[in-house]
């Protein structure tokens, strides 16, 4: 099959688009990982619940904003409004993941791991009818977004038919991805939660309450699924089992970047999502595969990752 | 016949290697009894299905396997599924392919199968502990998932029939059956085939193997030291726990007569497999089957009573997370820790009052704690 190199740019930026969604959930789950030493297994539950509440949240702040007016203004308007809806939708994670934190988690610390799959597990369960009693049986979707951002012209600028959506999620994932490495690198809340996860112990003697950095880091890792569904349900719709497939390719995001490395999750998730995307136009079968196999690849060949674990630097 | 032997002052008997006190006996007898006697309960209710059943304790014996890493080498395989799945398979391109009929060369198959699969995703896998080794195994599992999926000779999506030869199903005894004698037929197949593979799950749990692998999942450092082959043993233990998942698989194949990637490869599968073995107990050498059972049971049942079951099924594993955390079998022998408040209470009933005061307490603590998180969430630490 011929490839045009237009056909091949859009897939690569479908890619990076994707590995930018990908990254928002992996980085939560990773630095969970890394801190915690818990395997989120409802993290994919929490993208897609911010992918339902998102739907709610662009409906209302659409509905006080109105369609986008004409001009520069309006359409800043309206981008500005997006954003705040997203922001919105992450923040009413938070509270959900502090719950899941304090509640839940906390007590189970000193078991064996195993516990902590069966309770992520069994809060994945719980989640998804949650959501089936709020939402109902059918997907539901938001076209008023996706087809307004979609008006403003980016990619036709420089001759390329690319959907302005996805430009746009790649701008926000990258303020995301800057935002993040400046969070952990220069803030004091980031240096105190990077220095739990290098030595906990020596934390905990130099007055850092471990407790509050789980809630928080925990809290940290909702906010960030529940950005990533709002930014992700545009273009598609919400379902009830939109969050398996992103929390199995977040698993191999971490691995390959290293349990722990938010850095290694970043380059992760955008080869996972570049290479996936081009195996939908090289080989589809491939497509569910691909990241496996690369995963496999790179555990045989450099075992603890491509970044290893959190370490001094984020 | 039986020989006596005394174990710590109490009166035991072996056979065949066995060695149980007569109480251990009665419950022995009474499982064998009950596992037979399940066509005929079976037709006593409507809410009691023979497939379901026999479906959980297939699932249940693939757990079986997973739980001889899960209990001594400590190793938690996220993927036992593709073992299942590997086995399930088998028979299925054995019957589509190659035309075999006889379900017992079908097994044979399967099992040549996993056992060449679990070879290979072990000594891959192994190299890593903790939770690299779950996520290598849930990889792997995926892997075949999407391999699975992806080849049209594999049925994609839609699967593969196991319905060989003129008969249209596979044969026992060289014989084509009715499909009621032979949902039969193939449960008392299942049960045997589980009988053998607890004896033998036992024998190995009696033998200094079993030792060897308990010192690994203690201590790797120590058991090398010791000069314990470590990476030979657990590959042994895992190319095991993987050959009962693909028996188990088989047996699913001959017995539904269609595999799909969602019913045994998916990783949802995987995970069910290792929740089985932790809601019957892991530390208990028939936990893993019970909790197979219950599990399946409790899906089935649940998609029956309520459109909400895996909520059913999530308070269910909440419930065994804080309450009995030794899976059903574990807290049946020793009582968990519902019991030992249950006992607690019929001593001392004034404990109601004092029980009460530290939830509040408690509830006031976490609300605190939560508000703090919440204000340094928000405002930062300063």
């Amino acid at each position: 099959m011929a490839v045009t190199p237009t056909a091949a740019l859009v897939q690569t930026l479908n890619g990076i688009q994707f590995g930018f969604i990908l990254f928002m959930i992996a980085s939560g789950l990773t630095v969970i990982l890394g801190i915690l030493d818990v395997l989120n297994l409802a993290h994919g539950e929490l993208f897609s619940l911010g992918a339902y509440t998102a739907i709610g949240v662009f409906g209302f702040i659409i509905g006080i904003v109105g369609p986008p007016g004409g001009g520069v203004v309006g359409t800043a308007v309206f981008v500005l409004a997006v954003l705040a809806a997203v922001l919105v939708t992450a923040a009413i994670l938070l509270p959900v993941g502090t719950l899941f934190e304090a509640v839940f988690l906390r007590q189970i610390y000193d078991r064996d791991q195993v516990y902590q799959l069966v309770l992520t597990f069994a809060l994945l369960l719980i989640l998804l009818d949650v959501k089936k009693v709020i939402w109902g049986d059918s997907s539901i979707r938001t076209d008023a977004v996706y087809s307004a951002i979609n008006t403003i012209p980016t990619s036709e600028l420089v001759g390329l038919n690319y959907p302005t959506y996805n430009v746009f999620v790649i701008l926000v994932g990258s303020v995301v991805v800057v935002g993040l490495f400046w969070f952990f690198e220069r803030t004091k809340t980031g240096r105190i939660i990077r220095a739990t996860a290098i030595d906990r112990e020596m934390a905990t003697a130099i007055g850092v309450s471990t407790d509050r950095v789980f809630t928080l880091v925990f809290a940290l890792g909702a906010f960030l699924a529940g950005f990533a569904g709002a930014m992700a349900v545009p273009p598609t719709s919400a379902t009830l089992e939109m969050g398996t497939n992103p929390l199995v390719l977040s698993f191999v995001v971490i691995v390959i970047g290293g349990l722990g490395s938010l850095r290694g999750a970043f380059v992760g998730a955008l080869l996972v999502g570049v290479i996936r995307s081009w195996m939908i136009t090289l080989y589809p079968p491939g497509e569910i595969a691909a990241p496996f196999a690369i995963m496999a690849l790179i555990l045989l060949v450099k075992p603890e990752g491509l970044f290893g674990t959190w370490g001094e630097t984020a | 016949m039986p020989e006596r032997v005394d174990r710590d002052r109490t009166p035991a008997y072996r056979f065949l290697g066995v060695e149980v006190t007569r109480r251990e006996a009665a419950f022995l007898v009474l499982g064998v009894v009950v596992l037979f006697i399940v066509p005929d309960l079976t037709t006593v209710s409507d809410s009691l299905q023979l497939s379901v059943i026999h479906q959980g304790l297939l699932f249940g014996f693939a757990a079986v396997g997973l739980n001889l890493l899960l209990r001594h080498t400590k190793l938690t395989s996220f993927g036992h599924a593709a073992f299942f799945g590997t086995g399930a398979y088998a028979t299925a391109v054995l019957a589509r392919y190659a035309g075999v009929q006889s379900v017992g060369l079908l097994l044979l198959g399967a099992i040549a199968a996993a056992t060449v699969m679990a070879a290979i995703i072990g000594a891959l896998s192994l190299r890593h502990t903790g939770l690299y080794f779950a996520l290598l195994t849930l990889a792997f599992g995926q892997l075949l998932y999407a391999i699975a999926l992806g080849q049209s000779a594999l049925g994609g999506s839609d699967g593969l029939p196991i319905r060989p030869g003129p008969a249209n199903q596979p044969l026992l005894f060289g014989t084509a059956f009715s499909p009621d004698v032979y949902q039969v037929l193939t449960y008392y197949l299942t049960v045997v085939v589980i009988l053998i593979g607890l004896f033998v799950m036992y024998r190995i749990t009696q033998s200094p193997f079993r030792n060897a692998l308990d010192a690994i999942g203690q201590e790797r450092t120590r058991a090398r030291f010791i000069g314990l082959p470590v990476r030979r043993y657990v590959w042994a233990a895992f190319v095991v726990s993987g050959i009962y998942g693909g028996v188990a698989g088989g047996l699913y194949a001959v017995v539904r007569q269609y595999v799909r990637p969602e019913g045994t490869l998916f990783f949802l599968r995987s995970g069910d497999i290792l929740f089985m073995a932790i809601l019957g107990g892991f530390r208990t050498l028939v936990g893993p089957l019970i909790g197979g059972v219950v599990l399946v049971f409790l899906q089935d049942v649940g998609q029956d009573v309520t459109q909400y079951y895996d909520f059913l099924t999530g308070v269910v594993l909440l419930i065994l997370v804080y309450g009995f955390p030794r899976g059903i079998v574990g807290s049946l022998r020793s009582g968990g820790i519902v019991n030992t408040r249950l006992n607690e209470l019929r001593r001392e009933p004034s404990v109601l009052s004092t029980w009460g005061r530290t939830a509040v307490q408690s509830i006031e603590r976490k609300v605190t704690e939560a508000l703090t998180s919440l204000r340094i969430i928000l405002f930062g630490v300063d």
